[in-house]
C-alpha cells in the first residue's frame, strides 16, 4: 500500500503519544459564549440608583432586567455604597486584592457594592499568580481545608464506610457520596456517617442527590450537609434546571431550619455546556451565580467549574478563568470550595497544574472534592485526583510546605480504622434488621483497595433495607442509638456530637468545619488575618512535623532505616 | 430593607456550642446540656430534639450581622420563620417556587399562609416578590396551557 501522507518526524510521534494529546481543546467562540473571560460581548460595568433602589445594572435598565439581574440587584449588592464602589476605578480594586496592606475587611467593604460586569473588570486584570496572591488573603476561614468523596462502582456500602473512614482519617473534614443507583441512597448514606466519624470523628458528610430527596435525608439526620444545590447564570439554563433564584433561596433557608449546613454549585462552562450561554463570556455568568448565591444569603459555594470543567480547559485561558471564579466567591465573603473534582485531563502534569491556584493560596476546601476510593469507584464520573495520588499529594504539601488538608497515615492506622468502620456499619446493620454485612465482607473491606475486591451484596434485599430506613422514619438519633447498643460508644459519641450542632446553628456560619475536638471553626472564630510575609495561616508547628512524614523517609541518624 | 434591632451578640460570642450553651434550647424546651447519650438511649429524646429552635437562628442572625453579613443573616431570618412549617410543607412550598409550577393566584395564597398562619412575614415577602418577577418573566403556571 502507498501512502501519500508526509513522513513524520521520531520526535512527533513521542508528542503524539502523550497524555495531554487525548485532551480536548477548542478554538473560542465568543458569539454563542465559549470564551473563559474576555469577550467583547460582555457587559461594560455600570450602576445607578434611584430611592434606594437600583434602577440600572451593567447597561440594562430595571424594566429589561431578567431575573438573575433583578435578583442581584435586590438582593446581592449592597445599594447604598454600590455607585461609589463600582465607580473605584478596577486597577485600584485589583491592586488592593493583593496589596498585603490593605486587609480582607477593607477589600469586603468594597466588593459589597459592585456589580457583576464590575467584578468580571477586575479580575481580568490580574494574571494567575496576582489571583493566587488574592485568595490568600480573601480565603474566609483562616486554616485551609479538603473535601472527600466515597463512593463506590456497585453503591456497596461497606465499601462506602471503610473509605469514608480511612478519608477522615487521612485529613478530610468534609465527606460527600453519591450514587449509581439511586435507590441504594439511604444506605450509602447511613455508611458514610458512620464511616467518617470511625475515621476522625466531626467530620461532616453529604449525599449528593435531587434536592428534595437531599434535604430529606438531611432532615433526618442521616447527613450533615449539602452542597448540590445548582445555580446557573442565564436566566434560561436556570429554569431549564427547574429552579429560579427565589425557589434555591427558599431552599437555603430551608435547609438553614432545620441546622443543616448547606452551600450551592456553579461553575464556568455550565451555560454554553447546556446550550444557553446568551452570548456571554464563561466568568461573567458564573460572577452572576456567585452574586445570586451572596444574595441568597447561603453560606458558601462550590465552584471551580465543577462537572463542566471540561469546557473551560478546552478554550485559552480557561484553568486562569477557573482560578478566578474560586477567587470571586471568596472576595464576595462567600465559603469556597473550589472544584478540582471531575475528571480534568489524561496528563498527570496537566492535573497538577490546574490544581496549584488553589493548593498554594489555601481555599476553604482545595478540592470539592478529591477522590477517597480508586477512581473507576467515583460515581462523580471520576475526580481530579482519587486514592492512588495519595502520597503524591503528601509529598507536593511537603515540598512546598503547604497544606493541602492531607496527611500520610501509617499502614497500621488505616488498617485499624478500615476494619473498625466496617464492624461498626455490621453491628449497626444487624440491629436496625437490615441486609447483613457478613464476617467476609469485614474481611475483604480491611484490605481493599477497590469495589472488585469486595463479595458481592444482594442488592435486591439491599433495595428493600434502602427503602425500609425510608418507610420506617430512621432517623439520626437511631443511628447513634444502634452503634451506642451495639458496643461502638465512641463512635455513637461523635455522631450525637455532629447531629447536637445542628442545635446550636454554628455551622450555618460562613466556612463552618468542625474539629476533631468538636469546635466549630468558621470564619468568625478563624478570621483569615493574612497581612503579608509572617502572618496568617502558616504550615508550622506540629501540623507541620506531620507533613513532614511520608511512607518512605530515610532517618538522619541511621541511613539504614526509615522513620515515619 | 427593615432596619434591625442592635445585635446584643458579637462575633466573640461564637461558637455558642462552647461559649454559650446556656442560651440554646431545643424547640421542645430542653437545654442543649440535655441531649446526652444516656437520654438517646433511653429513649426520652425524638428527632424533634435535634432540630434547631428559631430563638437559636435569631442569635446566629445577630452573629452573622456582627460578622458584616446581612444576606446570611437575612437567610437565618427567613429560616427561622420557617423552623415552624412541617417538612412535607416546607418542600411542597419549595416546590410551588419552581418555574411555572404555580399560578400568580396560588404564589397570592402561599404568600397569605406564610404571613397568617406561619406568622413568617420574611419569608412571604419572599414569595411576593417571586411572583411578581415571575409574571413579568412569563414563569407563572398556564393553568389552561401544556395539557397533553
Amino acid at each position: 500500500m502507498t501512502s501519500t501522507k508526509p513522513r513524520t518526524s521520531t520526535r512527533t510521534e513521542v508528542l503524539e503519544s502523550r497524555p495531554v494529546n487525548l485532551d480536548g481543546f477548542v478554538e473560542e467562540w465568543p458569539e454563542k459564549g465559549l470564551v473563559a473571560m474576555e469577550s467583547d460581548f460582555d457587559p461594560a460595568p455600570s450602576v445607578r440608583v434611584e430611592d434606594g433602589r437600583i434602577v440600572e445594572l451593567d447597561g440594562k435598565a430595571r424594566a429589561d432586567f431578567d431575573f438573575m439581574d433583578t435578583f442581584i440587584a435586590n438582593h446581592a449588592i449592597d445599594v447604598a455604597s454600590a455607585e461609589e464602589c463600582t465607580a473605584i476605578p478596577s486597577v485600584d480594586i485589583a491592586r488592593m486584592l493583593i496589596d498585603p496592606g490593605v486587609s480582607r475587611g477593607q477589600v469586603l467593604a468594597v466588593t459589597r457594592g459592585l456589580t457583576p460586569a464590575k467584578i468580571l473588570d477586575v479580575v481580568k486584570l490580574m494574571n494567575v499568580v496576582e489571583i493566587m496572591q488574592a485568595m490568600q488573603k480573601m480565603r474566609a476561614r483562616r486554616t485551609p481545608a479538603n473535601q472527600g468523596h466515597s463512593t463506590s462502582a456497585r453503591d456497596n456500602p461497606v465499601q462506602v464506610a471503610v473509605d469514608a473512614a480511612e478519608g477522615a482519617l487521612r485529613g478530610f473534614a468534609e465527606l460527600e457520596t453519591t450514587l449509581g443507583v439511586v435507590r441504594y441512597a439511604p444506605l450509602v448514606a447511613i455508611a458514610l456517617q458512620v464511616g467518617g466519624q470511625v475515621g476522625r470523628g466531626g467530620v461532616l458528610t453529604q449525599c449528593a442527590l435531587e434536592e428534595a430527596t437531599e434535604l430529606e435525608l438531611g432532615m433526618r439526620g442521616i447527613t450533615a450537609y449539602a452542597e448540590t444545590i445548582s445555580i446557573y447564570g442565564t436566566e434560561s439554563v436556570f429554569v431549564d434546571g427547574d429552579d429560579t433564584p427565589w425557589s434555591k433561596a427558599f431552599l437555603a433557608s430551608a435547609y438553614a431550619s432545620r441546622g443543616i449546613k448547606m452551600r450551592f454549585t456553579s461553575g464556568t462552562g455550565s451555560e454554553v455546556q447546556m446550550g444557553n450561554a446568551e452570548g456571554k463570556s464563561m466568568l461573567y455568568l458564573e460572577i452572576r451565580c456567585i452574586l445570586m448565591a451572596k444574595g441568597a444569603g447561603v453560606q458558601g459555594l462550590q465552584n471551580g467549574s465543577i462537572s463542566c470543567i471540561g469546557v473551560p480547559g478546552a478554550v485559552p485561558g480557561g484553568i486562569r478563568a477557573v482560578a478566578a471564579e474560586n477567587l470571586v466567591a471568596s472576595m464576595v465573603d462567600l465559603e469556597c470550595a473550589s472544584g478540582n473534582d471531575q475528571s480534568f485531563s489524561h496528563s498527570s502534569m496537566r492535573r497538577t497544574a490546574r490544581l496549584m491556584p488553589q493548593l498554594l493560596p489555601g481555599t476553604d476546601f482545595v478540592c470539592s472534592g478529591y477522590s477517597a476510593v480508586p477512581n473507576a469507584d467515583n460515581m462523580f464520573a471520576g475526580s481530579n485526583f482519587d486514592t492512588e495520588d495519595y502520597d503524591d499529594w503528601n509529598t507536593i504539601q511537603r515540598d512546598l510546605q503547604v497544606d493541602g488538608g492531607l496527611r500520610h497515615v501509617r499502614e497500621a492506622e488505616v488498617l485499624q480504622v478500615r476494619n473498625k468502620a466496617a464492624r461498626a456499619l455490621q453491628a449497626l446493620f444487624a440491629h436496625l434488621d437490615l441486609p447483613p454485612i457478613t464476617d467476609d465482607e469485614v474481611e475483604a473491606a480491611t484490605y481493599a483497595d477497590s469495589s472488585n475486591d469486595y463479595p458481592l451484596r444482594d442488592v435486591l434485599s439491599d433495595l428493600k433495607g434502602a427503602q425500609s430506613v425510608m418507610e420506617r422514619g430512621i432517623t439520626g438519633l437511631d443511628l447513634v442509638r444502634g452503634l451506642e447498643t451495639t458496643g461502638f460508644h465512641d463512635v455513637a459519641e461523635s455522631l450525637l456530637s455532629v447531629l447536637r450542632q445542628r442545635v446550636s446553628g454554628d455551622l450555618l456560619q460562613t466556612s463552618a468545619v468542625l474539629t476533631a475536638d468538636f469546635t466549630p471553626l468558621s470564619a468568625i472564630n478563624d478570621v483569615n488575618d493574612y497581612a503579608g510575609p509572617g502572618t496568617g495561616y502558616r504550615l508550622a508547628g506540629e501540623r507541620w512535623e506531620e507533613l513532614k512524614k511520608l511512607r518512605h523517609v530515610t532517618s538522619a541518624t541511621n541511613p539504614e532505616t526509615e522513620v515515619g | 430593607m427593615s432596619a434591625q434591632p442592635p445585635p446584643e451578640l458579637t462575633a466573640a460570642d461564637y461558637p455558642l456550642s462552647i461559649k454559650h450553651p446556656e442560651l440554646l434550647r431545643t424547640p421542645t424546651g430542653k437545654p442543649i446540656t440535655a441531649l446526652t447519650m444516656d437520654a438517646v438511649v433511653s429513649g426520652e429524646l425524638s428527632a424533634e430534639d435535634l432540630r434547631i429552635a428559631p430563638e437559636t437562628l435569631q442569635l446566629q442572625a445577630q452573629l452573622a450581622d456582627a460578622s458584616g453579613r446581612p444576606q446570611l443573616a437575612a437567610n437565618f431570618r427567613r429560616a427561622a420563620e420557617m423552623t415552624a412549617i412541617p417538612d412535607t410543607e416546607v418542600l411542597a412550598m419549595y416546590n410551588a417556587l419552581r418555574p411555572r409550577a404555580a399560578t400568580a393566584a396560588q404564589l397570592g395564597e402561599l404568600a397569605d399562609r406564610l404571613g397568617g398562619t406561619y406568622g413568617a412575614p420574611v419569608c412571604a415577602a419572599l414569595v411576593r416578590e417571586a411572583a411578581e418577577v415571575y409574571a413579568r418573566r412569563d414563569l407563572l403556571a398556564r393553568p389552561t396551557a401544556d395539557v397533553g
